[in-house]
């Protein structure tokens, strides 16, 4: 046998290994987490927080190709949704799962509002402007006082409960992220996976050869912003719930960075590879806390050293969660 | 009916790259475009697909003017091209490069697909048959699943067409499709154009090569500075010395243009790949 056939034999099999061990880690870890005291938990929390962000701006950054440097505004837009509805601020008390629903519908309006002139603009110039559009939204609500509460934010917030549950504890938010960060997962994955997701694609790839294939560009670019803003937002009201306060300092330019950066290093366009980035840059700073000021310096090198050796993001966009499931059932 | 350019112009600023165009082509026919470099061969192209505007005059479909349409609209009205550097989706596969030519028929089921997996596995088999079966008459369906980008070049101009014929078009648009082809590729070239002959469609081949627009065309166009210089047959084409004049500047045998096309299509590079 030669050393080509032998590799060829072995590798299904351990990278089945693989998939089993990624498979297993991640279920003892949810199956741990309600026993974590409760600083881990809401640690857990904020990765799951996070790994929603990503699953919706990769829709626009992964998915159709568009660099979106303002995703942080339509966090805001959830966030602020549920302040304001469910706090003493507007004396405004309404259900948790209504106001998911408005800051959702909320979300796809902004998300539509920053899509329509941004629409001619690619790669550096949009960056730009999308930037400019997350810093124009955390600057208003800075300064729209009567109704945001300015710098100061909105504190107090109700309580969530869901169906006459209580969602106050960590370890409920835990079980709630944990489901919608699956739900918004699953659709973002079948998306991707539909002619809609395809079309994207093509945008990505050649947004010229699209148009000239019929794709109405426009449509299916409007389409990504707006489901990407979507997730965004009802991610913004989870974290507005889970804090019970709300201020602008949550939603500056370095979120977005975060965020993007986390699409980035854990690999472009695959939710796999959102899970991955999340986990190294929002957990490995809680590990390295004690280290203070070197923490940085060190996530700094981390980056250039993972950038540097695959630079296509640690789980490549080729093994999404299908081949991840084909792994599994060993085929 | 037919597809008409009527006084068909396009200026650069300065420069009148079409002069004034009119022309005709009829369905079930191959039309060939020739003419010497910069003589406004790939405007036409640009323009009849809508990439390019139109200055004045104007462009028909079935009694439906196109010169009006945004580019995606004229494609749905059936008009499908390929381009002169070949322009895929280099990080999908074959198989997704015409899957999602299925976009404008489809895109209204999007949310049935994500909600509903049995109704998307069922519209995505029907789609890829239709796709499998274009892909096999290239010959390319040992490539289905390959990334259109890691194709050998010759296959990419292939596939190029496959993905302009997937939806059936009534307009097919070839800008150079035989641009860098060894003479075997060529030659397959020629019989696969030859296969996709219709009643219904409009084929128009905008080519250099001399032999390939002799065997397959059946109605020649002559351009040279913007301006429709000659159009007739084959043979027409050939005895003609203004042809000849356009081409070389001196009345000569019709096998010195090919040499000079040979000469052109040496020039061209492999083509290289766009992303880092
Ligand atoms: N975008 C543009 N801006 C300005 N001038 C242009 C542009 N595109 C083409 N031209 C000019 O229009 C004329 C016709 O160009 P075109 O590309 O249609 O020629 P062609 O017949 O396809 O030539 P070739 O055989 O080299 O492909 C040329 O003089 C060219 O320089
Ligand atoms: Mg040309």
């Amino acid at each position: 046998m030669s050393v080509a056939e032998t590799l060829a034999a072995v590798r299904p099999r351990s990278s089945r290994a693989v998939a089993f061990l990624v498979f297993a880690i991640a279920i003892a870890l949810i199956a741990a987490t309600p026993f974590l005291p409760n600083y881990y938990i809401r640690v857990i929390d904020s990765l799951l927080i996070y790994i929603l962000l990503g699953i919706g701006l990769n829709i626009v950054i992964g998915y159709t190709g568009l660099l979106d440097l303002g995703f942080v505004a339509f966090y805001a837009v959830g966030a602020y949704s549920y302040a304001l509805l469910a706090s003493p601020q507007l004396d405004l008390h309404l259900p948790f799962l209504l106001i998911l629903l408005v800051a959702a519908c909320l979300g796809a309006i902004t998300g539509i509002l920053l899509g329509i002139p941004v629409l001619r603009l690619r790669g550096d110039y949009l960056a730009i402007v999308t930037l400019g559009f997350g810093e124009i939204v955390r600057i208003i609500i800075n300064n729209l006082d009567w109704l945001t509460g300015g710098p100061k934010g909105i504190a107090r917030l109700d309580k969530a409960s869901i169906l006459g549950i209580q969602i106050a504890r960590p370890v409920d938010f835990f079980w709630l992220l944990l489901v919608v960060v699956l739900l918004a997962g699953l659709v973002a994955w079948r998306l991707e996976r539909s002619i809609l997701g395809k079309a994207w694609a093509a945008i990505r790839e050649d947004q010229d050869a699209a148009r000239g294939i019929g794709i109405n560009t426009t449509n299916a670019k409007l389409a990504a912003f707006a489901t990407s803003a979507t997730i965004g937002s009802i991610a913004g009201a989870i974290f507005g719930a889970s804090q019970r306060f709300v201020s602008p300092e949550s939603f500056t330019l370095q979120e977005s960075v975060l965020i993007v950066l986390m699409i980035v290093v854990g690999g472009i366009g695959n939710i796999l590879g959102i899970v991955a980035g999340a986990a190294i840059l929002i957990l490995l700073p809680e590990v390295l806390r004690e280290f203070a000021e070197w923490r940085i310096l060190f996530l700094g090198l981390l980056m250039i050293f993972l950038i540097i050796v695959r630079p296509a993001g640690i789980v490549p966009r080729s093994f999404g969660p299908d081949k991840l499931i084909r792994r599994l059932i060993g085929k | 009916m037919t597809l008409v350019f009527d006084r068909l112009r396009k200026e650069y600023g300065q420069v009148v790259a079409i002069d004034d165009v009119t022309a005709s082509f009829a369905p079930g026919l191959i039309h060939g475009v020739i003419g010497p470099n910069g003589a406004g061969k790939s405007t036409l192209i640009n323009m009849t697909a809508g990439s390019y505007t139109v200055s004045s005059g104007s462009i028909v479909l079935d009694g439906k003017r196109l010169d009006r349409l945004k580019k995606y609209q004229i494609a749905n009205s059936g008009v499908a091209r390929t381009y002169q550097n070949i322009r895929l989706f280099d990080q999908m596969t074959t198989l997704e490069n015409l899957e999602v030519c299925f976009y404008p028929t489809d895109v209204g089921g999007t949310w049935k697909e994500v909600l509903w997996p049995p109704y998307a596995s069922s519209r995505r088999d029907r789609r890829r048959e239709k796709c499998m079966e274009i892909l096999r008459f290239f010959d390319l369906q040992g490539h289905a699943d390959a990334e259109a980008g890691s194709l050998p070049y010759g296959r990419q101009r292939m596939l190029e067409i496959a993905r302009a014929l997937v939806c059936n078009p009534r307009v097919l648009l070839l800008d150079e499709p035989a641009a860098g082809l060894n003479h075997h590729e060529t030659a397959e070239l020629t019989a696969r154009l030859a296969a996709q002959r219709s009643p219904d469609r409009i084929t128009i081949i905008v080519e250099h090569d001399m032999d390939l627009v002799m065997a397959l065309c059946d109605n020649i166009i002559v351009m040279h500075h913007g301006k429709l210089l000659f159009q007739g047959t084959p043979a027409e084409v050939q005895a003609s010395t203004d042809v000849q004049l356009a081409y070389l500047g001196t009345a000569n045998d019709i096998d010195d243009i090919r040499a000079a096309a040979q000469d052109r299509r040496a020039q061209l590079g492999i083509r290289t790949r766009r992303r880092s």
